[in-house]
Order: structure tokens, then sequence, then C-alpha cells
């Protein structure tokens, strides 16, 4: 584990991002971005250049245009070559104010990830360690403690109160929840895994947590399964729903097969590779829409703070404010 | 052969449970006694391990048999359990790979915490003999052999006093429960789904509580009169679990393993829930077992093959959440893989049997 204490500029870089806030709110630019901008490359904020040792979490996601012909969206370079995906493709964000209070009061921020797949590839690599090491970089000068804990099988409710049992035990100050994988491969019915969800987000805000859910993996041939379609997009209601951020794991390793895709047809073995590639980017994705979401502004104190953050960034395809349905390939 | 009895009754009934229970999302699912109560069928297996341990270091006229023999009998028992949960584990892996290449479908590697082995299988196959990488649903056996593998401490203990290994075991459960001890997984973090530090209890329940039986009228008489309490406990397990009532893990004082319902620490709710269904259903089985005809049958056979039964009911859950999702699931889908579950478990049970008849058998 890396383990570095938390140093005092925390709150200053956090002071930074909130005044950089304050001066992009009116621009309104995370709700549009990256693919929304015509002329992405030159995309700077002045306030960031401005400040010299502005860290990573300030600085909003250049962009640039991928090569593809085909597919003309900008791909968010703060990620590395192989797992770069436009930012709407990427994540939906939303406030995480426990995190927040975390920076502020100049503490280690504890992570807890649960999920089906909480093992990476090989010994040193591991998703737990990539996270923590994705996020300290990001969040520079913070120390970030990442606990991990695979769920052995549970489904809807019987998760939740596993989850339950490890927030107690851990009690970080954010959940990354990689959701869905046991109740697709178990079928339960969508009614009752969304409701079950939707219960489990309620408690762990209940309780002044921040959730972060991670839709399920992309692979072709459950792309035109409609049951698991449907159950990535529940998942997609309840995190607009429970206002949460949410990692589109669903979307950014569909993106990433097309890109990849060298012609090689549905041989066995393809989907295996980009399964390796989705669990690699897979910490940087989170990472990229924590970072992000942390730039959120924080409810104004007239009113709104009962009401859940604005779910911004749609993806460009979409209407409005709908998330993008996940689709075949 | 032995003929039917209580022990192996119940024991069958907990077997088929955990078949059923072991296949998320099933129709079945809902019928299973474990939806209606804090304890569920782990409980019961376990502390019938405990019986059994009680019935199997003595001799028929309930002399203790030599030390020496208990000990290298639950050291046996342990080797056989231990070779049981490798097969297991193997054969699960080699299911769920084979199903991914067949279905084209990286995501069922990840299905019960096997991510893990595929993707870092140097650490992971250490863990796999260490018992400390343990798959989902794969996880009773595990607990089981450290439960054996301990087992000869408290049997020896409790030839020179009964109350003397209940207190050595509620005094480590006591503590494990308040300071959360508990065997680590590895590789990967956490902890044992079960914890056999807390888990050891019933073991040494049922141990002890086959003894006493044998030989005080006490217990038996006490065990008659509190049924009324038993069944309290029955209707306020059945009520608490149908409103999903249960305490807040992030509300309740500390030490909070101690108010909650957690099933790796065993809590005391679920202890205590466990010992009501015991007084409520002690003479369930002399009343039942006549009238049921076959089915009393089938379930002894289960319950006096429980090793093998477990082991092929493990394997029967995986194969029936690999056809649920390959076929989508469903109703008539349900019904065919519990129904060819069930008949598979009682041929299994048949076979053991047909096998220790026919001692040689000569070799193809």
């Amino acid at each position: 584990m890396v383990r570095r204490m938390a140093l005092p500029q925390t709150a200053a870089l956090l002071a930074l991002s909130l005044s950089l806030l304050w001066y992009r709110s009116g621009e309104s630019a995370y709700a549009q971005e990256p693919a929304a901008h015509q002329d992405p490359v030159v995309k700077q904020d002045p306030v960031v250049k401005a400040v010299p040792p502005a860290p990573t979490v300030v600085s909003p996601p250049s962009v640039v245009v991928a090569g593809q012909g085909a597919d003309v969206e900008a791909v968010d370079v703060a990620l590395s070559p192989e797992c770069r995906v436009p930012g709407s493709k990427l994540y939906t964000l939303a406030r995480l104010g426990a995190v927040k209070d975390a920076l502020k009061e100049n503490r280690p921020v504890r992570v807890l990830a649960i999920g089906a797949s909480t093992m990476g590839l090989g010994a040193s690599a591991t998703y737990p360690v990539k996270l923590e090491t994705a996020l300290e970089r990001s969040l520079t000068n913070v120390d970030v403690v990442v606990e991990s804990r695979g769920l052995q099988g549970e489904i809807a409710s019987g998760a939740g109160e596993r989850l339950r049992s490890m927030v107690a035990e851990v009690e970080p100050d954010l959940v990354i929840w990689q959701v869905g994988s046991h109740d697709a491969l178990a079928r339960v019915d969508l009614e009752a895994f969304g409701s079950a969800l939707d219960e489990t987000v309620q408690w762990i805000k209940g309780h002044a947590i921040d959730v972060v859910l991670v839709s399920p993996v992309y692979t072709a041939s459950l792309a035109k399964d409609d049951y698991y379609t449907s159950l990535v997009r529940k998942v997609q209601e309840v995190a607009q729903r429970e206002g949460v951020p949410l990692v589109q794991r669903y979307e950014a390793m569909r993106y990433l097969a097309r890109s990849n895709d060298k012609g090689e047809g549905h041989l066995l073995g393809t989907q295996f590779r980009l399964n390796e590639l989705g669990l690699r980017c897979m910490a940087e994705h989170v990472t990229r829409a924590i970072t992000l979401s942390l730039l959120q502004p924080d409810p104004v104190s007239t009113g709104t703070a009962g009401r859940p953050a604005l779910t911004l960034a749609p993806p460009n395809d979409a209407v409005g404010a709908k998330p993008t349905p996940p689709a075949g390939p | 052969m032995r003929e039917p009895n209580a022990v192996d009754f119940w024991r069958g009934l907990a077997l088929i449970t955990i078949f059923v229970n072991h296949i998320p999302g099933n129709t079945f699912e809902r019928y299973t006694y474990s939806q209606y109560g804090i304890s569920d069928a782990a409980e019961l297996f376990v502390f019938l391990a405990g019986w059994s341990i009680g019935i199997a270091t003595r001799n028929r006229d309930g002399s203790p048999e030599p030390r020496l023999k208990s000990v290298l009998r639950l050291l046996s028992r342990t080797i056989e359990v231990y070779r049981a949960q490798i097969t297991t584990m193997a054969l699960a892996l080699g299911m769920i790979a084979g199903a991914a290449l067949f279905l084209d479908n990286p995501l069922l590697l990840e299905w019960h915490n096997a991510g893990g082995f595929f993707a870092d299988p140097i650490q992971t196959m250490v863990g796999f003999v260490l018992l400390t990488h343990q798959l989902g649903f794969f996880n009773i056996l595990p607990l089981y052999v450290v439960l054996l593998g301990i087992a000869p401490i408290f049997v020896l203990i409790g030839r020179v006093s009964r109350v003397a290994a209940l207190v050595l075991s509620f005094a480590l459960y006591a503590a494990s429960l308040v300071f959360e001890w508990n065997l680590p997984s590895w590789p990967g973090e956490g902890d044992w789904f079960f914890d056999p530090l807390c888990w050891q209890l019933l073991l040494v329940l049922g141990f002890t509580m086959q003894d006493w039986s044998r030989t005080s009228p006490w217990l038996k008489r006490w065990s008659r009169r509190l049924l009324p309490l038993g069944l309290v406990i029955v209707v306020t397990g059945i009520v608490l679990s149908v409103l999903e009532l249960r305490p807040d893990p992030l509300l309740v004082p500390d030490p909070r393993l101690v108010f909650t319902f957690d099933k790796t620490y065993l809590s005391p709710a679920r202890v205590v829930h466990f010992l009501g269904v015991l007084l409520a259903f002690q003479a369930v089985y002399a009343v039942l077992a006549p009238r049921l005809g076959w089915v009393t049958n089938f379930l002894a056979s289960l319950g006096r093959n429980s090793l093998a039964v477990f082991s092929i009911g493990s394997l029967l859950s995986l194969a029936a959440q690999l056809v649920r999702f390959w076929t989508g699931g469903g109703v008539v889908v349900d019904v065919f893989v519990v129904g060819s579950g069930l008949f598979a478990l009682g041929f299994t049970a048949w076979f053991v049997e047909w096998r220790s008849r026919k001692p040689r058998l000569s070799s193809p």
C-alpha cells in the first residue's frame, strides 16, 4: 500500500479548485465537456495557466479528436493512450461531499472498492493498488487508502446486506462499487435489482459516505443480450436518480472495442483481451470520474441542499440528460 | 447403512437448502427456510457436524473411544474434507473457464471471486491450496477443514469437562466477535466468509449437547419446557426476515458485531435464533418421519453421505447457475435445474453407498 501523509497544501489546492469552479460555473463547461467543443485542442483554462503548481485535479479534460475516421469523437487525453475514451462515454459526474470534507480536514481519504473483480493483472498491479496510485497521482499531496473487498456472489438485496457489513468494517469516505455482474449472471429481476440498488445507495449516502457506481463490463456476446443491456441501463438510471457519479465501464469498453478492432473478427480470445484492457483501464477511468466529480459545485446553502446533485456531462448522442442506452456493437 | 434418524434427516434438509440457495435468483430460493429466519442452513449443518463428532468418537455403548483413536479419526476426516475442497474448487474453476470460452464471455471469469485465479494464477494457486482463496459459495468446506482440525482439542477437553470445553469455545467466540479476529483471505484483501474462530462455537455446542443429551435427563426436561420460547423465537425470526428488519451496522454501538446479524462472525442473534429453531423443532422429526415415507429415506440418505452430497451439490449449483445464465432463466429452467439437481444428489448418495457395499470392484 502506498501511504503518504497528507500535506497542508491540500486545503490550498482544494480552495483553488473551488475558486476555479466558481470561476467556471458561469460557462457550465462541465455540462458539455468534452465532445461539444468544436475546437477542443486549444481549450485551455486561463486560471490553470496562471497558477503554475496547479495539480492535475484542477485541469479540465483537454481533448483531441480521435484518429478513427468513422468516429470523430474527442477522447480524454488525461488517460493513458490505450485507455482513451471520450469523457461523455466514460462518466456522469455528481458531487462527492464526503471526500471533499476529508480533503478540507486534511486527513487521508479512505476508499472502499467493492466488486466482482477486485483483482487486476499480476501481483504488482492489482486494481486496488492501481487505483490508489492513480488517485494519489491525480490528487497531489493527498493520502488515499484503498481497501478492496470482493463480493462472493451475493445479488440484489443480499449484496446490499453484505456491502453494509463491509462499509461498517472499513468506515470509508468513498465507496466505489462495481455493481451488477453477479446480478446479470443470476438474471435477477430488473425491478428487484434496481430497488435494491437504490436502497443501498441511499443507505450509504445517508451515512454521509460518497458512492461512485461502476457499470458492468462490455463484451460482444452480451451486447446482443437485451436483459444485460437493460441491467446496464438500470445502473445508469439509479446513478442518475440518486445523484451519484457513474463510471460507464460498459460504454468505455464498447468504445475501446471499436477502436481496438484490428479485423480479427470474433476469434476466440478477442473478448478476453478486451476484458484485460478494460480491467487495466478501470483504475484510470474511475480516478478520472472521481477527480472531475470533486470539481462539482457544492450545493448552494439556500434550500437546494437536499436536492440530488445534477448529473452532468450527458453523452453527446443522447437527447437531453438521459444517459446513453447501452446498445450492440 | 444406518436407518434414517433425525440427524441425517435434518442434515439432508440442510444440504438441499444449501444447494437451492446457492443458485442465486432461482424461483425456489424463496421457498427455503433460510428466507424465514435470522440463521440459515449453514448453522444447522455445522451444529450437526459437531453432533456427529460426538457420536463418531464414542462406542455404541456410549463409552468414549481411546483418545488417540479419536484424534486420528478427526485427522483423517480433516484430510478427507480438504481433499474434497481442493477437488471441487478445481472442477469449479474448470467449469467457469470452460463456460467463459464456450460462450465467449469473459464476464463469467469474474464470477464469485474466480477472477483472481485467472488474473493472477501464481499467487492464487498458493492461496488455493492454503484455502485462503475461496470462491463464493465454495467457502463452507474451508471452514469445515479448520473446525475439524481444531476439534480434537475440544473433544479431549470435553472428555475431562464438558463445561470447560464450552467455556473455552465461548471465550474464543466472544473475543473474536469483539476484536473482529478472523483468518485472512489471500491473495486479495478481506477475511474468510465464515470465520472459523466464531463458527467453532456451533460445532462445540453440537458436540457437547450430543454428549449431554445422552446422559442428562435435566437437559431433556428443560428443552421440552422451553419449547414455547423456541416457537416465539422462530416466529420473531419470520417476522424480522419477511419485513427485512435488521440492525443498521453503522448505528449499533460498539462492539458492533455483537448487535448486527452478521453471518461471517456468527453474530449472537444468529446463535439465539438457531437455538430457538432447535428448541421448536426438537420433536418434529418423530412426528414427520413416519408420515413422509420415501422423503424421509431420501433426506436421510443425503445426510448419511453429507460430504459427497455437499461436494457434488456445490458443483451442481454452479452448473445450474451457468445453465440459467446461458438460457436466460425462467420458471421452466428453474424446475429443470433444481429437479435434475435433486435427482443427482439422490443418485450421489445411492452411488456412494453402493460403492461401499462393493468394496472390491475389479479395476477396468
